[in-house]
């Protein structure tokens, strides 16, 4: 049945019509998954506030970096109380790299991540829909439910956790030009990092 | 040839035992790596061709220098002994790896990157120790960063290096899989709606592959998993490629690599054309084999080259003298000559000079004006006059006072003296110098066609230059009536002087009243309704005064004239619009319904979203923007094109001074208007229209611009 699943997947070209974008400045897609806990999440249930969308899975090195650093944490936590941090899994059960919600939870727990939610998008719709490539990418969506920012996380493509610093982090300044008022001065870059497991 | 080899390994014994030794192979968990050469030697001074050979275990990859949606080139970092230089990867060319709904493009099973070390010229023979620092990431359904330390040991000498026939395989499959770049081959790229086009022409008696694949070297240019969509037409192959969303900015040319599975005619069979193509226009039909170049498009630009702009201020000058609001002053001033026709050459000829030298003269003192002005930080153009209500209203009363004259309500004294000559020979050429000003002063409000381009050339000029394109302006506006004057047998064409002279005279009061009925409305604009009555009010009296001095000036009355001209000057105080008489922005752009407000957010934020955008620079005081307003913006079918195109119709309404469209025109070349600006998505340039439309000229620069059911973001809601 996956390998059937997995098939449909590779040959129907609906699968890459299906896969969509979130352009600066556009209304961005809305979705219910479920979070961790299994309670629904809805994009709806924040309007009006600042989201961030992380595209995770821990078994990317380019994930690793970021979270053996330090560097997401440290995100989700300054920004924790002015945005809401959704941290998005996309990787297809049949994927090497998925990991079930328990083993996810003690990840998160050995991180000490904060994200505001850990979103389970097993089938890849959310990811699909906004057209995620790579773990991480990140997305900013402003309080009137449009995209602010679609891109990487910062400009140091690699998986060298040193890089992390001197790293422009294109969140940060995205979030930070948001809370002064100002226009987003890099809206989108390219997103860097390991393909979202989609099979 | 076999004996050079042969005096070589005699003389080097001690170099070949060392390379006899393979260099080390580095494995890890996924790959093998290993430096190699295609030779035992290196020469001083000469680059060798060293090899990263990588070998993947089954399924899993590395990547090309552009990973494609998600990955990570392979880097090398050399550490090279003294004075060894080290090239850019030579990149063979990639495979496409599909990974779900995305698309990568690397290597599978093994791949060599090639790069070229040059030893120095004084390299000691010995053994060079070659080292590389390799990181790589390798994927399959997961990725894996890994890395490796290389070396290499290649022995240095001054002998002809011998071949390693165990690499020598190696090396040659990965030369083959560079790209080349055959003579006679040629390739064009075009940005059309949400498709990157590039087309490739063979040269003349070749035909191109059927199928290719294109890989583009920028990241985030083309959507890598949309499948490419390749046609073949006689000549040329066109690949179609959807371009990424948001689509990518300042993409001047397209660099990237064609793969043909069965190679490229004339290449000895390669598989890879290395592509370097300009974005252009609008891609020509494939022709005569080759495709035009240039992407100059409609742009009437002048390319800053100073003799250009010259000739551009020349031809400029000569077509205002036909402005309806120059060319009656000018009409006077011929008639003038036409009544002197039999008089004295040499005074004719003077009158003509000084006239000229009044033209240049003001010309002269406006751009100098201008060039302080700016100077001392204000953001000005060309027409910065027209900006002020002050002048509109004052230059209204001026055509008025001209156009009552001329229907013959009053005669000036001196200036109509003058026309009949019984005035002092200063008096003349006082006149004919003020005859000079007043037509330069009037022609302001006309931009000629060619101005743009030669008055925004002089911005970017010192101040030396710009005065010269503008004196040059003044030449070409003077030129007719100099020559006029200089060659009297001209003027025997022309009718013999009679009672035409003065009807001909009354009608061209028409012109110059419907002048006054255009600056009203531009006053309007600037300063509001109550600014037109307080105008119009102004003209009413100073009628009045005109009426009154005509009425009895030359009747010998004392008061009369003398209250006649009172009456003139209350006229202009009661016209004079009050200070401070702002009015809201836009006030002439939010009348028009479908063209809303610019500014340069807008155009960035509707571009981001994928729709073209067509600027309008205006003013109302810009009698070519109205004119191309009414016949070709306005007209239906351009409508309909602009509508059936999505394309967003933004109004940049200059007709009082606005520092932020003063500088979007500076960026665009220009410091007058019309400028017309076609954006679209993709593009970093906009396009420019000629600045006088005609409807076919704008539906053809809306041609290529998709049907809006293409253009229009979808973005999917769940």
């Amino acid at each position: 049945m996956k390998s059937l699943a997995a098939f449909a997947v590779a040959v129907l070209p609906a699968a890459v019509l299906a896969f969509g974008s979130a352009p600066p400045g556009q209304p961005a897609p809305s979705f219910t998954v479920t979070d961790l806990e299994g309670k629904p999440a809805r994009l709806e249930d924040y309007k009006g506030r600042i989201v961030v969308l992380e595209w995770n899975n821990f078994g990317c090195p380019f994930v690793q970096k970021h979270y053996r650093s330090g560097n997401m944490q440290a995100l989700q936590k300054r920004y924790g109380s002015d945005v809401v941090w959704l941290t998005v899994n996309s990787t297809n059960p049949s994927n090497a790299d998925y990991q079930k919600p328990a083993a996810l939870q003690s990840e998160l727990e050995s991180f000490g991540a904060h994200p505001a939610r850990y979103l389970m998008d097993d089938p890849g719709t959310v990811g699909m829909a906004y057209g995620a490539k790579t773990t991480p990418h990140m997305f900013v969506i402003d309080a009137s439910g449009k995209v602010a920012y679609n891109g990487a996380i910062d400009d140091k493509r690699s998986t060298d956790l040193a890089d992390v610093k001197g790293a422009k982090n294109y969140v940060v300044a995205a979030l930070e030009e948001m809370k002064a008022g100002k226009p987003v001065s890099t809206p989108s870059t390219v997103p860097y990092g390991c393909s979202v497991k989609y099979r | 040839m076999r004996f050079a080899c042969l005096a070589a390994r005699a003389a080097a014994p001690f170099l070949l035992a060392l390379a006899a030794h393979a260099a080390p192979v580095v494995r890890t968990e996924h790959v093998e790596a290993q430096l190699v050469s295609d030779v035992r030697s290196a020469q001083p001074g000469k680059p060798v061709l060293v090899g990263l050979k990588l070998r993947m275990i089954p399924d899993w990859h590395t990547y090309w220098k552009n990973p494609g949606d998600s990955g990570l080139p392979t880097r090398v970092h050399w550490q090279l002994p003294p004075g060894w230089t080290a090239g850019e990867i030579h990149w063979p060319y990639p495979q496409l790896l599909p990974v779900g709904p995305l698309m990568n493009y690397g290597y599978e099973d093994d791949i060599v990157l090639l790069s070229s070390l040059t030893p120095p010229a004084d390299a000691k023979p010995g053994t060079a120790d070659i080292k590389a620092k390799v990181e790589w990431l390798v994927c399959k359904d997961i990725c894996v960063p890994e890395k490796g330390e290389l070396d290499l040991a290649l022995p240095v000498s001054g002998a002809p290096p011998e071949k390693d026939p165990r690499f020598v395989a190696h090396i040659e499959r990965a030369q083959d899989m560079l790209p080349v770049q055959p003579a006679g081959w040629s390739s064009a790229a075009a940005i059309v709606g949400k498709s990157l086009v590039v087309r490739i022409t063979a040269p003349a008696g070749a035909a191109p592959p059927d199928k290719v694949t294109f890989f583009p070297e920028r990241e985030e240019l083309i959507v890598p998993a949309a499948p490419e969509k390749v046609a073949r037409d006689g000549q040329s192959l066109t690949v179609t490629m959807q371009l990424a969303d948001p689509p990518p900015q300042g993409v001047t040319s397209v660099a990237g690599v064609a793969v043909a599975a069965a190679g490229w005619p004339g290449t000895d069979g390669r598989k890879a054309l290395q592509v370097e193509a300009p974005i252009q226009v609008s891609l020509p039909a494939a022709a005569a084999g080759s495709i035009a170049g240039g992407a100059a498009g409609f742009d009437g630009g002048i390319g800053g080259s100073f003799l250009a702009a010259l000739a551009f201020a020349f031809a400029g000058g000569l077509i205002l003298n036909l402005m309806p609001c120059v060319f009656p002053v000018l009409g006077i001033k011929v008639m003038g000559f036409v009544k002197h026709a039999h008089g004295h050459p040499s005074v004719m000829r003077a009158q003509g000079a000084m006239f000229a030298i009044g033209v240049l003269v003001s010309f002269a003192a406006l751009a100098g004006t201008m060039l302080a002005l700016r100077a001392g930080g204000a953001q000005l153009g060309w027409g910065f006059q027209l900006q002020s209500p002050v002048v509109v209203a004052l230059l209204a009363c001026l055509f008025f006072i001209l156009a009552l004259n001329l229907a013959g309500v009053f005669e000036w004294g001196a200036f109509a003296q003058s026309m009949t000559s019984n005035l002092g020979a200063r008096g003349r050429y006082a006149d004919a110098f003020l005859s000079g000003v007043l037509a330069t002063v009037v022609a302001t409000p006309c931009t000629a066609p060619f101005m743009g381009a030669a008055v925004g050339f002089t911005m970017t000029q010192g101040a030396g230059l710009a005065l010269a394109v503008f004196v040059m302006l003044g030449v070409g506006m003077a030129l007719p009536v100099f020559v006029l004057a200089f060659f009297p047998a001209l003027l025997k064409r022309l009718p013999k002087p009679g009672a035409w002279m003065e009807t001909f005279k009354q009608v061209l009061a028409f012109p110059l009243f419907a002048t006054v009925a255009w600056l009203a409305w531009v006053l309007g604009a600037q300063a509001g309704n109550d600014a037109v009555l307080a105008l119009t009010m102004g003209l009413v009296l100073i009628g009045l005064g005109a009426w009154m001095y005509g009425r009895w000036a030359h009747a010998g009355a004392r008061w009369q004239p003398v209250l006649g001209a009172l009456l003139a000057v209350a006229g202009l105080a009661v016209a004079w619009p009050p200070a401070g008489a702002a009015h809201d922005a836009g006030a002439v752009a939010s009348k028009e319904s479908g063209w809303e407000p610019w500014s340069p957010e807008k155009v960035k934020s509707l571009l981001a979203q994928g729709r073209p955008v067509f600027v309008d620079f205006t003013a109302a005081w810009c009698v070519t923007c109205q004119v191309n307003k009414r016949v070709a913006l306005h007209d239906a079918a351009v409508v309909k094109a602009f509508a059936a195109r999505g394309i967003a119709t933004l109004q940049a309404d200059w007709t009082r001074q606005d520092p932020r469209i003063t500088e979007a025109l500076a960026a665009l070349g220009r410091n007058a208007v019309p400028v017309y600006a076609l954006y679209l998505p993709g593009e970093d340039a906009p396009r420019l229209l000629p600045e006088v439309l005609t409807p076919s000229v704008v539906l053809a620069a809306v041609e290529n611009v998709p049907l809006a059911a293409t253009v229009t973001v979808t973005v999917t809601q769940r």
